[in-house]
């Protein structure tokens, strides 16, 4: 899979983009809607006022991180399909974190910087300890991690709503809510004013980003984990346990999950609820994360445009009568285009355009991006 | 094939069942199970109609897993057929009342679906050399969106109104029989289907030359060329079929035993097309074996009705969680099941 040049992965990402939303706006026509309508509010849905650029870069926070998670195991050559539950228990333990020390740590700014530190730290516990399982699973017994990851998804969804509804719900409320977190512990709004936005979470996630790439391309961690992702034989042969590797990415992987889970407790809902509710932020950054090649800085832009095109998409389910569905459904077809590069390259080959990709087969790098395992 | 070599070829299987064998009689000595209330006709009726989707899925899937390609979209192709059969009935009907005949209607629609969508996906994989996993990941997500999007432009919301399922088949003289008359020759007319399909699938793979070329194109793909059959064709006709048994198995779900569709969530397929997954590899690629682990984790998804019956209280939302719990347990027991060969490598015929 994504056999390429730099220059030709870019190419796909685009293709790949354009191709799934132009079969969008067919089916939104083919639906008997009005697909012009349909661009243009999803272009003012993610960038037509302030705080439509907000609530935009708030979903890319959240896709940046849960796609840098992606990203390093895919990278590993391992599948985490799990994101979504690491980041549901992540976010859970900021939660339980919080109410639990709220009541013995002084109020106001310094209590609630604690509060969110040690929160955020026992969300990156929890994330990692919750992908370690499948990572055992993968390594000791040779389960296949698509599959676990996917029933351990469930299991926490399950897990985390029967704890909330039955313990952590307020005597009388009828919603499968915890109680809201005291007002100091949030993160400061600065630059736009919006509730469930502050830039601190952005740059916490770019933050993430850079230490993240600095692990993957300077640490002998992180050389050991891209290697054994490419060429496992030649890991091996320097001395890198394939087992002890798979379960040490896959917690790496779930630290990521769960700083996201704690970045959307703290800064979107600031309580705890039924995780089957939430935006699954999990399942969209694999898609970021394959459109960026695996790259933890591709995953920028990614997460940027993926994060457009969700605010778009809300704000076409508020306005306009088609379902905001639809985008979840057109970011499933840029998986499936991502997928496919042949079927780009043969295209370009058909048409003319970027006809050297041809024969720039043989020079083709496969040093740079996640390989199939 | 002696027994010595198929107990060695099969000790994790073995072992895993002695295992579940045990620790079922431990939990039912330690809390004190009236065992013999918990397995009732009933138990087995509701077992069997709860596997029914499972083991549809799970027979479409291991037919194109042994031609070479891992048809890892079951789930999202469930998602299409539990729309597109209650679409396909609903309208049939004329958006009215929906009758036997719609049902039928719709479980047809399902199939064809199904089986035009996995053409894509057979494409992208075959001709294209998808990445068969991300492939199947995208057909997921795909169905997770549009699924729901096209129920809400047909019915105003992410489910179906409620729609009948077909009615229960009475074979005379066989329903008679004590048991399995009741279970068998009283039921969904799809829970026989099943069982013969199962049968059938096991026979045509096993004792037949298509089934033996299924077997070749993902086991070695180069000595099928070589003996003139076009080692793609047999593949795009198991993932076809696949599709299409995904497709019914999904009709199953919304118009076949259940009352519609619902698209909240994860939709109603809710994982039962990654379970399907496991019951194949826990049945070793073996139609029968498919079969049987189908029924264990239809068993699991009824444990909470059968809980009831004998005053177990677990709060509803932990028991529902034990068919995930039994997939994570037997891929762990089992783990490794030998894989054809030629799984996930496109073939190039070299020309």
């Amino acid at each position: 899979m994504l056999r390429a040049t730099v220059v030709e992965r870019f190419a796909i990402a685009v293709a790949a983009t354009l191709l799934a939303l132009v079969l969008g706006a067919v089916i939104v026509a083919a639906s008997g809607y009005d697909a012009v309508e349909f661009v243009s509010a999803l272009l003012y849905g993610a960038f037509g006022t302030r705080s439509n650029v907000a609530f935009t870069l708030r979903q890319s926070t959240m896709l940046v991180l849960a796609g840098v998670a992606v990203a390093v195991a895919f990278r590993a050559g391992v599948f985490n399909i799990g994101v979504q539950g690491q980041f549901v228990v992540g976010g859970f333990a900021t939660a339980v974190t919080v109410l639990f020390l709220a009541p013995h740590l002084p109020t106001g700014a310094v209590g609630g910087v604690a509060l969110i530190v040690l929160g955020t730290l026992a969300a990156i516990l929890a994330g990692g300890a919750y992908a370690a399982l499948p990572g055992l699973m993968k390594a000791y017994a040779d389960a296949n991690e698509v599959i676990t990851t996917i029933m351990l998804n469930f299991i926490a969804s399950g897990v985390v709503f029967y704890v909330v509804d039955s313990y952590l719900r307020p005597a009388g409320a009828s919603a499968p809510n915890t109680e809201n977190f005291p007002e100091y512990v949030a993160l400061p709004s600065v630059v736009f004013d919006s509730p469930s936005f502050s830039v601190v979470g952005l740059a916490v996630a770019l933050a993430t980003v850079v230490a993240v790439y600095v692990v993957m391309a300077r640490t002998r961690f992180g050389y050991d984990l891209v290697t054994s992702g490419h060429q496992e034989p030649a890991a091996a042969y320097s001395g890198v346990d394939p087992k002890r590797n798979v379960v040490a990415t896959m917690t790496f992987s779930g630290m990521v999950a769960g700083l996201a889970g704690a970045v959307f407790t703290v800064m979107i809902l600031g309580y705890y609820s039924d995780p089957s509710t939430f935006p699954r932020f999990g399942f969209d950054a694999i898609a970021v994360s394959l459109l960026a090649a695996n790259n933890p800085l591709g995953v920028v832009p990614a997460g940027l445009l993926f994060g457009g095109l969700d605010a778009g998409g809300q704000y076409i389910g508020f306005t306009l009568d088609v379902p905001p569905e639809l985008v979840d459904g057109v970011v499933g077809l840029v998986v499936l285009f991502v997928a496919a590069p042949e079927l780009f390259r043969m295209a370009g080959r058909r048409t003319g355009l970027g006809g050297n990709s041809a024969e720039a087969r043989p020079g083709r790098t496969e040093s740079d991006g996640g390989d199939e395992p | 094939m002696s027994v010595a070599d198929y107990t060695t070829r099969h000790r994790r299987g073995i072992a895993a069942g002695a295992v579940a064998v045990v620790a079922l009689a431990a939990l039912a000595a330690l809390f004190d199970l009236p065992v013999a209330d918990l397995l009732t006709v009933g138990t087995f009726e509701r077992a069997l109609r709860a596997a029914t989707p499972i083991a549809l899925a799970a027979i479409g899937g291991l037919y194109a897993e042994k031609s070479g390609v891992f048809n890892i979209g079951l789930e999202g192709f469930m998602i299409f057929g539990a729309l597109s059969g209650a679409a396909g009935a609903w309208l049939a009907s004329g958006s009215g009342s929906v009758g036997q005949a719609d049902l039928w209607v719709g479980v047809v629609v399902a199939v064809v679906v199904c089986t035009l969508l996995t053409a894509i996906f057979a494409v992208l994989t075959i001709r294209y050399e998808a990445d068969q996993i991300v492939a199947g990941l995208a057909v997921w997500f795909v169905g997770l969106g549009f699924g729901p999007f096209t129920a809400t432009v047909l019915w105003d919301g992410v489910s179906s109104p409620s729609l009948p399922n077909i009615d229960n088949v009475t074979v005379p003289v066989l329903a008679e029989i004590p048991v399995v008359g009741r279970v068998l020759f009283d039921a969904s007319p799809l829970v026989l289907f099943t069982i013969l399909a199962a049968v059938a699938a096991w026979v045509v793979l096993y004792r037949t030359r298509y089934g033996y070329w299924v077997q070749a194109a993902g086991e070695n793909p180069e000595a099928l060329d070589t003996a003139g059959v076009d080692v793609n064709r047999v593949r795009y006709g198991a993932v076809l079929f696949s599709g299409a048994m995904a497709g019914l198995a999904g009709a199953v779900l919304s118009i076949g035993i259940g009352s519609g569709f619902t698209g909240t969530g994860v939709t109603m397929v809710d994982g039962r097309g990654w379970i399907a997954i496991v019951a194949y590899l826990f049945g070793n690629y073996n139609p029968l074996g498919a079969f049987g682990a189908s029924l264990l984790f239809g068993a699991t998804d009824m444990l909470q009705v059968q809980f009831q019956t004998v005053g177990i209280s677990l709060p509803g939302s932990i028991v529902g969680l034990f068919p995930y719990v039994a997939v994570l347990v037997v891929l762990t027991l089992v783990g490794y099941t030998r894989v054809p060969a030629a799984v996930g490598e496109p073939y190039d015929t070299e020309e």
